[in-house]
């Protein structure tokens, strides 16, 4: 069963090596197709089957993955929606690309799942929320659910919260990176190497972040488990929250939600008014 | 070989738990000394052997873990001292003591070495960072090296560097639990059902944090393969920069440094002022 993906760039290549990593598929059993020879260049790295042509991805593929940038999302839909048939599940990567959208552009009942995921995908510790579209089936649930798990974390949810999931795990890993470069930073301007203070903050984190999740418990009371009286820690503590630590998080996932949202409602006013635009044209023409 | 953890608090637990988990030490072949009993309940929870007597721990062992609070270092170091032979290495993971402060009290020769290391240790992901005695030797920085690689990442350095260490490594899971929190009340407040909200807040800096140890990384590279043009995440990062995140993190590294450092000479301080009232007492004596 060959699958396609749609678009080359980071997050396609992400999916691409990080299925392949987990031995979901083969590489020689993915097409992936971009405009970009670069792009393509990289794909074939992985072993994967490369194309300039859409078409020439999505026409044998069961499993067609789109991971274009939401601005070229449109025009992809339109090109390839006339070979869209009952045979294809087409799950979208893309961030704020709705259901109704993806399901407006392509044929009548097409299976259509949409998928917020994020780019750690790549080292298989991935955070993944997805929704069905209205003809999706269980068992396309169950494929997505299967692919996105063998690269990290993966849950169904209502397409109703994908905007926040888009503002904590989509765009989260940016914050986590701004976060490792300035514990860096603070490493080096008392005295660390830069190489081992980046290494010393990435563990940290990774190690903290494992804890939450492994230990289950709440990370305010793995913060107290931390902080001895008198202590190093409760002194920086004391310092993040003077400067607003965790509001600067709250906005950006805030942010970065409200965004996820204003770009899905763009793309649909804009269908919107294409559609309106070509009604008047039928019209004019049917007056004359 | 016989492990004494001397001191089973939050630290003493991590390691022991760190150890028996990566299948280093058996066990049994750890003894763990403590006065509370809360926390040596806790270690025999881990299934290593449990005393109140420290000399207990100390005397059969060959690696004895000091993970004992700053302010009672003194204590136990005079207790332990009178045992403490050759066949000793004495490994210190308290915070700010000075590997001076321990060869101090210790016979002359005593192997020490000066660890800061941190609570991911209990699952197999710390970071950690040694200094050498005087005495000790090569084969010691060997076997610190070998306990403290699997529980995660570890290397050798100069005491001079373990200030700094404590304060990006040695506190800074603190900083990550308060991150994850926030991206998770971020998510709550966007609609999020908390537990998927903390989930994700996890999975996301855990993945991230993964990608930035993979060889050839440079975190600022990768935070701008995250974003797409006009995008969620650029939007989000430039709240970041609105609000000085970034200085938060800067600025937290700094201050538990200076702390780490203002600990350190305060131990030694200390020192002064006992070694001075004991000679005032033995002198009125």
């Amino acid at each position: 069963m060959p699958i396609a993906i749609v678009g080359a760039g980071k997050i396609g290549q992400a999916i691409a090596r990080g299925f392949v990593r987990a031995g979901l598929v083969s590489a020689d059993r993915i097409i992936s197709s971009s405009p970009s020879r670069e792009c393509l260049t990289e794909m074939g790295r992985l072993g994967v089957r490369t194309t300039y042509d859409n078409m020439d991805a999505v026409k044998p593929s069961n499993i067609v993955f789109l991971a274009v940038k939401p601005n070229i999302m449109p025009a992809v839909l339109d090109e390839i929606a006339p070979v869209i048939n009952e045979r294809h599940l087409v799950v979208s990567l893309a961030a704020g690309i709705t259901i109704d959208f993806l399901e407006q552009k392509l044929p009548a009942n097409a299976r259509v799942i949409r998928v917020m995921c994020n780019t750690p995908c790549i080292v298989g510790e991935g955070a993944t929320v997805f929704s069905r579209g209205s003809a999706a089936k269980q068992t396309d649930s169950i494929i997505v659910q299967k692919f996105f798990t063998s690269l990290g974390f993966c849950d169904e949810g209502d397409e109703s919260i994908l905007d926040a999931v888009t503002g904590v795990s989509g765009s989260g890993p940016a914050y986590a990176f701004c976060a490792i470069d300035a514990i860096a930073d603070g490493g080096v301007k008392m005295g660390l190497p830069r190489h081992l203070s980046i290494k010393l903050a990435a563990q940290t984190l990774l190690g903290a972040a494992k804890m939450v999740l492994e230990t289950e418990s709440h990370p305010m009371v793995l913060k107290d488990d931390v902080c001895s009286p008198l202590g190093t820690t409760i002194s920086a503590i004391h310092k993040l929250e003077q400067q607003g630590f965790r509001n600067c998080l709250i906005d950006a996932v805030e942010v970065a939600a409200l965004k996820s949202k204003e770009i899905s409602v763009k793309n649909q006013q804009k269908t919107q008014l294409k559609q309106e635009y070509e009604e008047d044209i039928k019209s004019a023409a049917f007056i004359q | 070989m016989s492990v004494a953890i001397v001191g089973a608090g939050k630290f003493g637990q991590a390691i022991a738990r760190g150890f028996v988990r990566a299948g280093l030490v058996a066990a049994d072949r750890i003894i763990a000394s403590t006065p509370c009993s809360e926390d040596l309940a806790k270690a025999a929870k881990i299934g290593v052997r449990t005393t109140f007597d420290n000399l207990e721990a100390v005397k059969p062992s060959n690696v004895v873990f000091l993970a004992v609070k700053p302010d009672v270092m003194r204590t136990v170091l005079y207790e332990i001292a009178p045992i403490i032979s050759e066949r000793h290495i004495v490994v210190s993971v308290a915070a700010g003591v000075k590997i001076s402060y321990v060869e101090d009290k210790l016979p002359v020769d005593t192997r020490v070495i000066r660890v800061m290391s941190n609570t991911p240790c209990m699952v197999g992901e710390g970071a950690t960072v040694f200094a050498r005695g005087t005495a000790a030797k090569d084969s010691d920085s060997v076997l610190v090296q070998q306990f403290f690689s699997t529980l995660g990442f570890c290397v050798e350095s100069e005491e001079s560097s373990l200030d700094a260490v404590t304060g990006v490594s040695g506190s800074g899971p603190a900083y990550a639990f308060c991150a994850i929190d926030a991206m998770a009340d971020g998510g709550v407040k966007m609609g999020l059902p908390r537990d998927l909200a903390l989930k994700l807040a996890a999975q996301t800096m855990l993945g991230a944090a993964k990608m930035t140890l993979e060889p050839g990384s440079h975190p600022m590279i990768l935070k701008d393969n995250v974003g797409s043009p006009g995008g969620t995440t650029m939007a989000g990062v430039h709240k970041l920069e609105e609000l000085g995140f970034r200085n938060c993190l800067i600025s937290a590294v700094e201050s538990t440094t200076v702390k780490s450092v203002e600990l350190s000479q305060q131990m030694l301080d200390e020192d002064k002022n006992y070694d001075e009232d004991v000679k005032t007492a033995v002198l009125k004596i």
